[in-house]
């Protein structure tokens, strides 16, 4: 075959001299990133695929991952260290040295630190993961409480509601599950490499049942949807406990030996018969009785929750708890097929293989700290993390109380992430010194006093574990483009010029690594022979039914219905020993008066499949499948208010206003309003004020409020 | 070699987008100008045989005897050697009647009106590697294969769906 056409087919080979590069996809959720075949020529990527010998993603991409070129070589890349010169919140800024940069951040924060101590300093990580273990390391060497996450809402709110429940995170053992309950997660989209895993199980007759008030694509191949209508998961898992328990499904042996709360628990179970359940959830009696038939009467099932949809309710973690209990319930868990208690091995992956990484962390006892951001208003996230609550951080900066937050050291912080978008506006403005770091231009770093360009996963090496105990450490597939650096680059010189007490970060990323690593007999040379991986050295198989050899780590030592860390905080609105339901604080049933004007339920932060956060939008691949921003909104609802497709709607709430495009869809449930929470333009966290949170996380509401929505007629936007 | 053919397990597509944009990458489509080669129709619930929503993923279905081909004047198109019907823009004289002759509306032309369509990565296929969109796909719903493993692979999961 000729050059030419070899050349036309991006075919890898000695004529066209591509070349095809081991990476993996960082765009999204740690659990999935897919590994990357990438197509170098001459330094330059010019095709993505994805990596065959990767075990977990097999040669597949999402659109996401598949637009990574489009992703890598963004015109909104940030090329230098940049200054303000102008006001904050313009986008004045002048070019400045790696040097310049350094030596600024750190001749600042080590001022803060003297002046102030070191609490004044927060340290935030949005997404993705990899650098965490690193920047809480470094917070708390410098002496801060105040390192926070992007998991300040997300993912950290479930893993509350297991540990609540059980003294561990527990995992879906789908391997070998009869019945597969997936509750507000649709991995079809949001973790493709796990949509062979869903589509096996089915074809080998487990049962699967959705609980999700969209028609989403799992809910689709469902043997039973149960189309819930948003906030009240709580009252179907209590209904559902209430049909297992009287129609005496229970395993009473599992019940009476292993757990705590049972009477009380089964006396307020009584309350949510399936005629009470379907007048609040909106499900038939009879398919959520039918549901949970199938859940308790199979041999082995198993839970598959989210890390987000139920846990952003005002009542979230309470009724994630509910949903959870369920598998003690039904005596499946922490058995094969069902929910097990499971512990990370390197960032949030359970891999099976024994690491330092919880030691590293954590090497600074809290106890010798100030108190952390969020512990006066949230005491049960405190007792149950270790990182400060990232949502409390705006009303600490405005209010200064219980002392003041003078800077923050972000990595890839977006303030649209807050619900209220303009409080966390005010609280960047007021901070004395913001430092962004960030691989794109965002309306965020208009805010920072210093912003800093890392590259993306391609262009650096990261070591990576994932839950089947396949490990890679990549090497950069093409240089850092501009003068980006990697995160960790930029962590590790910190480490040098800040005023840190510890000896071990000023010795570079692979001594950390190795030292984290050290238990696992992996180590960064050994790990980097593998171009397309490996699998860990002293993996275990997954042991079953722990807690007989170790009890529960629960205060009563064994699985609680009615839990001992609630009950000592029980005089705070919202929360209880007991799964107790609640209905979202803005809801019909809480909030009648507003109701009559705003009958709608907004619902943010869904996902569509080629969006994830801000991330691709700036992409114009995965733009395109999606030209206009537009809200989901069911054909029924949009009939009566004369909204036809694309047509322009007002969403409004007693706090704001968005206008978007109708978007109009059965996946909608009728009654509710989805919107996308990433759109550049539109702040759908606005619509909502900035206490509007779940006591016991500090988890924003996002999936459920009250709001109205209406045509916007020609000319009037 | 025997004949291959694209085939989609309408039970498996959700509609993700990721054959799409694989199709974009790699052939460096620049969505502002150019129309995609493959596109995705989500279908109502209550158009369609199971009354379940489902996706339809589609581009050039490469048919067996593809009416383009017969209708196009230049012989721009052909059949390759893996049954693909592929384009030699050289050729194209932007006349459309290839656009007239598809039932399923897969030419696609340029700015200059000459006609752009999915070869379904013929160069690819001819080098031992399977399409872009078929190679990507999360759910395995889109496929490139012989007709015989096709058929094995639908009764390979028909037997396990009954067995366990």
């Amino acid at each position: 075959m000729d050059k030419e056409k070899l050349l036309k087919g991006k075919i890898p080979c000695k004529e066209t001299g591509i070349e095809v590069k081991k990476s993996i996809c960082s765009i999204c959720n740690p659990n999935s990133h897919c590994g990357f075949d990438l197509y170098v020529k001459d330094g330059e990527i010019i095709k993505v695929e994805g990596m065959k010998e990767h075990p977990v993603s097999r040669g597949t991409l999402c659109s996401k991952g598949a637009a990574t070129r489009q992703y890598v070589y963004s015109p909104d890349r940030l090329q230098t260290p940049m200054k303000r010169v102008g006001p904050k919140g313009t986008d004045d800024f002048v070019p400045i040295s790696w040097e310049e940069a350094y030596s600024l951040i750190a001749e600042k924060l080590n001022g803060y630190k003297i002046d102030f101590g070191p609490e004044a300093v927060s340290f935030f990580v949005g997404y993705s993961k990899w650098m965490r273990p690193y920047v809480q390391r470094l917070a708390q060497a410098f002496g801060s409480p105040n390192y926070c996450t992007e998991s300040s809402t997300c993912f950290k709110a479930t893993y509350i509601a297991w540990k609540l429940l059980c003294g561990s995170f527990c995992t879906p053992h789908m391997a070998s599950t009869d019945c597969l309950m997936v509750w507000s997660n649709n991995p079809l989209y949001t973790n493709t490499p796990m949509a062979s895993t869903i589509f096996k199980l089915k074809d080998s007759g487990t049962k699967i049942i959705v609980i999700d008030p969209r028609l989403s694509p799992i809910a689709e191949i469902a043997d039973i949807h149960l189309r819930i209508k948003p906030g009240t998961d709580g009252a179907l898992a209590l209904g559902m406990a209430n049909v297992i328990i009287s129609e005496e499904l229970h395993d009473k042996e599992f019940i009476k030996e292993w757990t705590a709360g049972f009477e009380d628990y089964a006396e307020y179970v009584k309350e949510y018969t399936p005629e009470a359940v379907e007048q609040i959830t909106g499900i038939p009696a009879e398919l959520m009785a039918e549901a949970a038939r199938a859940y308790a009467g199979s041999k082995t099932g198993a839970i598959l929750p989210s890390s987000a949809s139920v846990v952003h309710h005002t009542n979230g973690v309470q009724n994630y708890r509910a949903v959870f209990m369920l598998s003690g319930l039904t005596g499946k868990f922490d058995k094969a097929g069902g929910n097990i208690m499971n512990t990370y091995s390197y960032l949030e992956s359970t891999s099976g293989f024994p690491t330092n990484q919880e030691a590293y962390m954590h090497f600074k006892d809290p106890a010798d700290m100030a108190p952390r951001v969020g512990a006066d208003k949230v005491p049960v996230w405190c007792e149950m993390t270790n990182e400060a609550q990232a949502m409390f951080l705006p009303d600490q900066i405005i209010s200064e109380d219980p002392y003041p937050i003078r800077a923050v050291l972000g990595f890839g912080m977006n303030r649209k992430m807050w619900n209220d978008t303009k409080h966390m506006k005010e609280a960047l403005r007021k901070l004395d010194f913001f430092v962004n770091i960030d691989i794109f231009k965002t309306e965020t770093c208009n805010y920072a006093d210093i912003i800093l360009p890392v590259c993306t996963s391609v262009e650096r090496g990261e070591f990576k574990s994932y839950g089947n105990g396949y490990c890679i450490h990549t090497k950069p597939a093409i240089e850092p483009l501009f003068e980006s650096k990697t995160d960790l680059d930029i962590v590790f010189e910190l480490a040098k010029r800040l005023d840190i007490d510890d000896e071990l970060m000023p010795k570079g990323y692979e001594e950390n690594l190795n030292w984290i690593l050290e238990p696992s007999g992996i180590t960064m040379k050994s790990a980097l022979e593998h171009e397309s991986g490996f699998m860990a050295p002293f993996l275990k198989a997954p042991e079953f039914e722990k807690y007989k050899k170790s009890r529960f780590k629960t205060p009563s030592g064994k699985m609680e219905f009615a839990s001992g860390i609630l009950k000592k905080y029980d005089q705070i609105e919202g929360i209880d020993a007991l799964p107790k339901f609640l209905y979202p604080v803005s809801s019909p049933q809480r909030d009648p008066k507003i109701a009559r004007d705003y009958p709608f339920i907004i619902n943010t932060g869904g996902r569509l499949p080629m969006y994830l956060h801000s991330r691709t939008f700036r992409l114009p691949w995965t733009a395109a499948m999606r030209p206009v921003a537009a809200a989901d909104i069911n054909p029924e609802d949009a009939k009566r208010l004369g909204i036809e497709q694309h047509d322009d709607i007002r969403i409004f709430t007693p706090h704001g206003e968005i206008f978007i495009k109708a978007n109009v869809t059965e996946i909608a449930l009728e009654g509710v309003v989805f919107v996308y929470h990433g759109y550049p333009d539109i702040q759908v966290n606005g619509l909502l004020p900035y206490t509007y949170r779940d006591p016991i996380s500090g988890f924003p509401g996002f999936n459920s409020f009250l709001g109205n929505v209406e045509k916007v007629k020609k000319g009037e936007k | 070699m025997a004949e291959k053919y694209f085939d989609l397990d309408l039970d498996r597509c959700v509609g993700c987008f990721a054959c799409v944009v694989a199709c974009m990458d790699q052939n460096d489509t620049d969505v502002i100008i150019d129309r995609p080669f493959r596109q995705i129709t989500p279908i109502d619930s209550c158009y369609t045989a199971k009354g379940k929503r489902e996706y339809l993923s589609m581009a050039c279905m490469h048919c067996e005897d593809a009416p383009c081909i017969t209708g196009c004047p230049t012989g721009a198109l052909r059949k390759d050697g893996n049954g693909l019907t592929v384009v030699e823009e050289s050729l194209c004289i932007g006349c459309h009647s290839c656009a007239v002759a598809c039932p399923y509306g897969a030419p696609k032309f340029d700015q200059e009106g000459r006609l752009r369509k999915c070869d379904g990565c013929a160069i690819r296929v001819e080098n031992g590697l399977e399409p872009a969109c078929v190679r990507v796909c999360p759910t395995g719903a889109l496929k490139f294969d012989t007709q015989e493993n096709l058929e094995e692979q639908k009764r390979a999961q028909l037997i396990r769906k009954i067995t366990k």
